[in-house]
């Protein structure tokens, strides 16, 4: 009782003494008192959510009730981005998932969690989706993952890629393009980003299946909604484990799938140059032939100046959902134009309206549909290696999503536009365009040299 | 003290020049000097804490990379996780960058502090050109809307750093903020210059024709010498910015490719010229921008000698050899550019040239050091916040000048170009010198600004914060910057050299925030001030300064009375007279 | 009370000396040094360094106790009423300026070593800086480079041979970066269109950061690299085994996991 008398006095004196007044103490008080709570209390900000597929959701119409039933049934089988599941069923590692998720925090040295988060999620998106924050920004954009495609695999075309090829994609980076090279991570942590890549993969995939299987199957019958609640339906539910193990499966069968080359048909180690200009005119032959038909694409100079108006699937789907949308915009226009509907026609126009207010919010958020531009082949840069072997998967297997068709056959066993000494040939014209002295006659001069740039 | 300074002789300020004049006409679109400094001063305010903002953001970064951040979080860093993007890190930087120096530090200086302080101190009613003048300030406007509004366009705000390096800042595909960020900052910074060019002018012209009489050039403080030399820096060198400024802007929009080499893409996205040279702009942005730095520190200068002089009750100690020395300044500053591009890939024998060069002016830095501890020397040092902020500036400057002598000589350029090294000399100089010698500034002509004091215990407290805090934040940098630490990089810590230096950033995070938070302490106390501090009357220092013979505040037309000069600024404790102050209108005592 | 003030001045000095005493026990000092011309620079920065310091000392000390001494209450002399000092003024215009040309041309060398003297080399790799990666090419067997043989390499690992002088071109394909090898002391910005070299000769096996120094867009941060130093025996196999992969034709047999 004395100490704080004496405390409180000794207090008022002082500040007596330097002049100062009780708000020395009270405003540094509440200033400290702030500064703390901003630093620490406030802190706990929303965690980050898997977004849906609203796009593919809009256009199958999927009613808002089916779409919180699809994220609850995809929420119970692979749990949110904070907090990874994944079923026995799809092969994946728990335990990597959960190195992988998860907010980034480079603290304390050794610790690697959050890996997606720290190096990916700015490009690709915490769902996966390739609309991460930057993604708008980038030229080409980032991959989607949902479709479980993609582009640089030594697989054919339509089957998933191997783990080692996305590994080589996370080690190499891909040249021309924003992805960098992640070699100089620890190959375990290459290995976690690469299961959980697969991870929002199969989620994608099993969102855009459930998506179809509701639009399908499920609906209004005898006005009334079939709930999509597989714990409590037994056959909702087996369709699902159905489309679970297809899924994994085909991830699964995707090292069974790797093109293999024929032996006997490979080129030999210590060609001459002779031979090697052999093969190379041959391969021109094919380039300009219709039977490869490359220069359609690539152009008659190979600078890539070919056909230039085509999409990617990732564009493709956004471009169709746009131009649905303007359809539906000039449709609705048309008929609130006219004075003389009939009541099925005002019913049909009322729910239009209600539709393009949707569609148009989604569309909104879709970033501007970009050309799939072909390969300038004289830079001498190659997105997915620069090996022969690589250049062999790319004519051989084509690339998935885009419109670079496969030249050999489709799948094991099947007969391909190209044998392989002719896709052998193609290759070695491929990789000599770089070095082509530039007076060399060419076909044809590029007709705008803005456009060589690529 | 003479009759000419009594109050008693004269009416009231406004008595004398008052104007009916609307509100619009007397406080907005005022013609005022005084009112259009005051502008100036209060949008700098707010910019300044825009910027110190912004620069929390960086810190936070720092401390706690990939971690959501508080408050800003959201909105910065975009429902993804809630982590700060690195694009948006670059656009913390940029634009902390360009604000604190094209909206804070230039405007503070020349705009306000030269606006108000110009005609006040040579005698002057007004600037000569009160149009130019009140132009010059509503210029800054859309500049502030331009540079303002590019934070909410698709992409955010400039991301090509303050410098806005071509390629990066022209290839619209290299950067999100190259998308119109960038563009917006363009035509901010060419506003900008538009604003100083005419202050510039009107400075020029001011302190040339408009003097009182007897107001000799020797006659005239270092605040105004050092204006009158900013002056000039601004008008030679701004031309060069705004056309160095068109052509990016004509690089960007119209496809022109001055700064734009042949061959250069960033992934699919196509340039559509080439031909020119990166490091052309380079060359035309360091021929202004390094002047700017002068632009930056002299009139800082100039005002803490102001503030010595006064405090220390002491002449200024070589007056003389200060005017030459930021003379010459004036000179060096236009061939001393090519330091900031000794790794650029400009000829290694021009190097050699700007070391020499660059090496040679820091001399005239070093002689007004010397000449400030000369001032106090054998005075009577009266602690007042105003002289605490002007010594810690000269105490600052030594570290801020002394790291500038690493960064001149090349070889070791090498190694601290764009690492914290530079990061801290620049602080040092512009922050720990310049918005130090500001604030002093405004604690010193606070009662002529607004007739009242501002108060003198929370100042000190101001003070001490900011100077330990600041030295806490700042200092670090020089042995981060010897570790080879990179500025501007997001996350420095996935690099194995810089993996140790995770707490050392959060130690000087923490401090950081501090800092800008207790910054509340000066705001309070300045808008507290303005309404119910102590009334101050003509000569609350006892200085000599012209100025304060004028009210306080100064009515319309600045004096009540025709002053004339008898006699330089700094003649404290002269034996001519028995108090220790002389001021320039004094008529110096008969002779019996 | 006002001379507290000075004792807060005091400070400076203090934790600015202190600092840099610290510092390096904390591992926070200059990197390791690999190279062989790296100790020039190291030295002609302790030198500036050492020089700096005692000038810093030596005034912050002066102003200090000028602080201390002629505070105005416990400073009971006359104000001196001093001008200035036409001598004084002369001296300490002069010795700086002698210091610093000084300065200025003790350093020449070290430069022209470092950025004018390039050897006649033909370079060992070129390094090519892009958005966001560094990428790496080796002349191959024909030691030319941008012919059918040279191995490129997009992993950001660069292979050196140790104790040799070698000769690097460095250019860039889209956006201003910087070359930065903290180990060497050596940084370059490179500029697209213009080829530019660096050459040194490391001194130490072992891997060390490749930084990127200059503001090249939203990834700066990501343009990591690690320069590999080996022995020439190695360095030639470890091409080879680049040329080996580069050529290869034949997948490796499957893994089935």
């Amino acid at each position: 009782m004395k100490l704080k008398q004496m405390m409180v006095s000794g207090m008022k004196s002082m500040l007596q003494r330097t002049g100062m007044n009780r708000y020395f103490i009270v405003v540094p008080y509440i200033v400290g008192m702030g500064l703390f709570l901003l630093l620490t209390g406030c802190e706990q900000s929303q965690p980050p959510e898997f977004r849906l597929n609203m796009v593919q959701m809009v256009s199958l119409e999927t009613a808002p009730a089916y779409q919180q039933e699809i994220a609850d049934v995809l929420g119970a089988l692979f749990g949110t981005p904070d907090e990874p599941f994944a079923m026995p069923e799809t092969g994946l590692d728990q335990s990597q998932l959960k190195l992988a998720a998860g907010p980034a925090w480079s603290g304390e040295e050794g610790s690697v969690y959050g890996l997606y988060r720290k190096h990916c999620v700015h490009c690709h998106g915490v769902t996966g989706d390739g609309r991460g924050p930057t993604a708008r920004f980038l030229n080409p954009y980032p991959r989607d993952y949902r479709a479980g495609t993609y582009k640089f695999k030594s697989t054919y075309n339509a089957t998933k890629p191997t783990d080692k090829d996305l590994y080589a994609v996370l080690y190499h980076g891909v040249p021309g393009t924003a992805m960098p090279s992640f070699a100089l991570l620890p190959s375990s942590e290459i290995e976690t980003l690469v299961e959980y890549v697969k991870y929002l993969s199969m989620r994608g995939q099993m969102e855009t299946e459930l998506i179809n299987y509701v639009a399908e199957e499920l609906g209004e019958e005898d006005g009334e909604r079939i709930p999509f609640d597989p714990v409590s339906d037994q056959e909702q539910r087996g369709v699902i484990q159905e489309i679970l193990a297809e899924i994994a499966s085909d991830w699964g069968a995707s090292a069974e799938n790797v093109i293999q080359a024929e032996e006997a048909q490979l080129p030999q180690e210590n060609r001459t140059a002779e031979e090697i200009a052999a093969s190379v005119e041959l391969g021109r032959a094919l380039f300009y032939g219709n039977k490869a038909n490359c220069l359609k694409c690539h152009g008659p100079t190979a600078l890539g100046d070919g056909q230039r108006d085509d999409q990617d699937i990732w564009n493709k789907s956004n471009k169709k959902f746009q131009d649905d949308t303007a359809l539906l915009l000039e449709r609705v226009n048309e008929n609130q134009g006219t004075s003389d509907l009939d009541a099925a026609g005002r019913e049909r126009l009322a729910t239009d309206v209600k539709v393009l207010a949707v569609r148009e919010t989604v569309a909104a958020r879709l970033y501007p549909v970009r050309n799939a531009i072909p390969r300038n082949l004289r830079k001498g840069i190659y997105r997915g290696g620069r090996r022969p072997l690589d250049i062999y998967r790319r004519v051989h297997a084509g690339i998935p999503g885009t419109p670079m068709p496969g030249s050999g056959p489709a799948s094991l066993g099947a007969k391909g536009t190209l044998t392989d000494v002719e896709i052998w040939n193609v290759v070695d014209y491929v990789l000599s365009l770089p070095y082509e002295g530039p007076s060399q006659p060419q076909r044809a001069l590029p007709v705008n040299a803005q456009n060589i740039a690529n | 003290m003479s009759t000419v300074t009594t109050d008693a002789h004269y009416t009231s300020a406004e008595g004398a020049h008052a104007h009916t004049a609307g509100f619009l006409k007397t406080y907005v679109f005022s013609l005022d000097h005084k009112i259009i400094g005051l502008q100036f001063l209060f949008s700098t305010l707010i910019w300044f804490i825009v910027g110190g903002m912004l620069a929390l953001g960086i810190r936070w970064q720092l401390a706690f990379p990939w971690r959501s951040m508080p408050l800003l979080g959201e909105w910065l860093a975009s429902p993804e996780g809630g982590q700060i993007a690195p694009e948006n890190y670059t656009m913390l930087v940029t634009m902390h960058a360009s604000i604190m120096i094209f909206f804070v530090i230039i405007p503070v200086l020349a705009g306000a502090f030269g606006n108000f302080l110009i005609p006040l101190m040579i005698g002057a009613d007004d600037m000569a050109f009160p149009v130019l003048n009140m132009l010059s300030y509503w210029f800054m406007w859309p500049a502030f809307l331009f540079m303002g509004s590019s934070f909410f366009v698709e992409g955010g705000a400039a991301q090509g750093g303050w410098t806005s390096y071509p390629p990066l800042s022209v290839l619209q595909d290299a950067a999100p903020g190259s998308l119109n960020g960038q563009t917006l900052w363009l035509l901010g910074l060419t506003l900008v210059g538009i604003s100083s060019m005419l202050g510039s002018v009107n400075y020029m012209t001011t302190i040339i024709q408009m003097r009182a009489p007897g107001m000799t050039m020797f006659r005239l403080p270092m605040t105004i010498w050092s204006m009158f030399i900013t002056a000039i820096l601004q008008a030679f060198a701004l031309p060069v910015l705004t056309a160095a400024g068109l052509m990016q802007l004509g690089d960007r929009v119209l496809g022109t490719g001055f700064f734009l080499p042949a061959g250069a893409t960033a992934g699919n996205a196509m340039v559509a010229s080439g031909g020119g040279q990166p490091l052309l702009w380079q060359h035309l942005f360091w021929f202004y921008s390094h002047p700017a730095v002068y632009i930056m520190i002299l009139p800082a200068m100039g005002m803490v000698s102001d503030i010595i002089s006064c405090f220390a009750r002491k002449p200024l100690f070589g007056y003389k050899p200060m005017v030459y020395s930021i003379s010459g300044i004036a000179g060096l500053g236009f061939i001393v550019w090519g330091h900031h591009m000794f790794v650029s890939g400009m000829n290694a024998a021009l190097g050699m040239t700007f070391m020499v060069s660059t090496m040679m002016i820091a001399l005239p830095s070093a002689i007004k050091t010397f000449n400030w501890l000369g001032t106090i020397w054998g005075g009577k040092i009266q602690y007042t916040t105003p002289m605490l902020f002007a010594l810690s500036f000269v105490s600052m400057f030594i570290i801020g000048g002394l790291s500038g002598i690493f960064m001149a000589a090349t070889p070791v350029d090498i190694f601290i170009h764009d690492t914290y090294f530079i990061v801290a000399h620049f602080h040092y100089v512009l922050f720990c010198g310049t918005a130090m010698a500001v604030f002093g500034a405004i604690y010193y002509w606070f009662p002529k600004m607004f007739g009242r004091m501002m108060n003198d215990s929370w100042g000190k407290v101001h003070f001490a914060a900011t100077f330990i805090l600041m030295n806490c934040v700042f200092y670090p940098m020089h042995i981060l910057g010897m570790k080879g630490f990179p500025r501007r990089l997001a996350d420095p810590y996935h690099y194995e050299t810089f993996s140790n230096l995770l707490e050392l950033n959060q130690f000087m995070s923490y401090c950081a925030f501090l800092l800008v938070g207790l910054q509340i302490v000066f705001f309070v106390n300045f808008f507290w001030s303005m309404f119910f501090g102590p009334r101050a009357g003509r000569n609350p220092w006892h200085s000599n300064g012209l100025e304060w013979q004028a009210p306080s505040p100064p009515g319309h037309g600045n004096f009540d009375f025709q002053p004339v000069i008898y006699r330089g600024p700094y003649e404290y404790g002269s034996p001519e007279v028995e108090e220790d102050y002389y001021p320039q209108t004094q008529p110096p005592p008969v002779v019996q | 009370m006002n001379r507290f003030w000075s004792l807060l001045f005091l400070l400076v000095p203090i934790g600015g000396v202190a600092t840099f005493v610290v510092a390096p026990y904390y591992n926070i000092w200059l990197p390791r040094d690999v190279s062989e011309q790296g100790h020039k620079i190291d030295s002609l920065f302790m030198f500036i360094l050492w020089l700096t310091g005692i000038v810093f000392i030596g005034t912050q000390l002066v102003f200090v106790y000028f602080s201390w001494k002629y505070e105005a209450g416990t400073n009971k002399q006359p104000v001196k009423y001093s001008h200035g000092s036409h001598s004084l003024e002369v001296v300490w215009t002069i010795l700086p300026a002698v210091t610093l040309l000084f300065i200025a041309i003790y350093q020449m060398d070290a430069w022209a070593e470092a950025k004018m003297r390039t050897p006649g080399l033909l370079p060992i790799v070129e390094v090519t800086g892009r958005q966001f990666n560094w990428d790496f090419r080796y002349p191959g067997p024909d030691g030319e480079l941008y012919t059918r043989d040279d191995i490129v390499r997009t992993d950001g690992n660069l292979y050196l041979p140790v104790d040799e002088q070698v000769l690097l071109r460095i250019t860039s394909a889209d956006v201003l970066h910087s070359f930065f090898l903290p180990n060497m002391r050596l940084k370059q910005d490179v500029v697209p269109g213009m080829d530019q070299s660096m050459w040194f000769k490391a001194k130490q096996e072992g891997q060390f950061d490749i930084v990127c120094a200059e503001l090249c867009g939203w990834g700066h941060y990501k343009m990591k690299g690690r320069v590999h130093f080996v022995t020439r025996a190695d360095f030639d196999a470890q091409l080879e085994t680049f040329r080996q992969e580069q050529n290869k034709v034949l997948a490796d047999p499957p893994v089935v996991r």
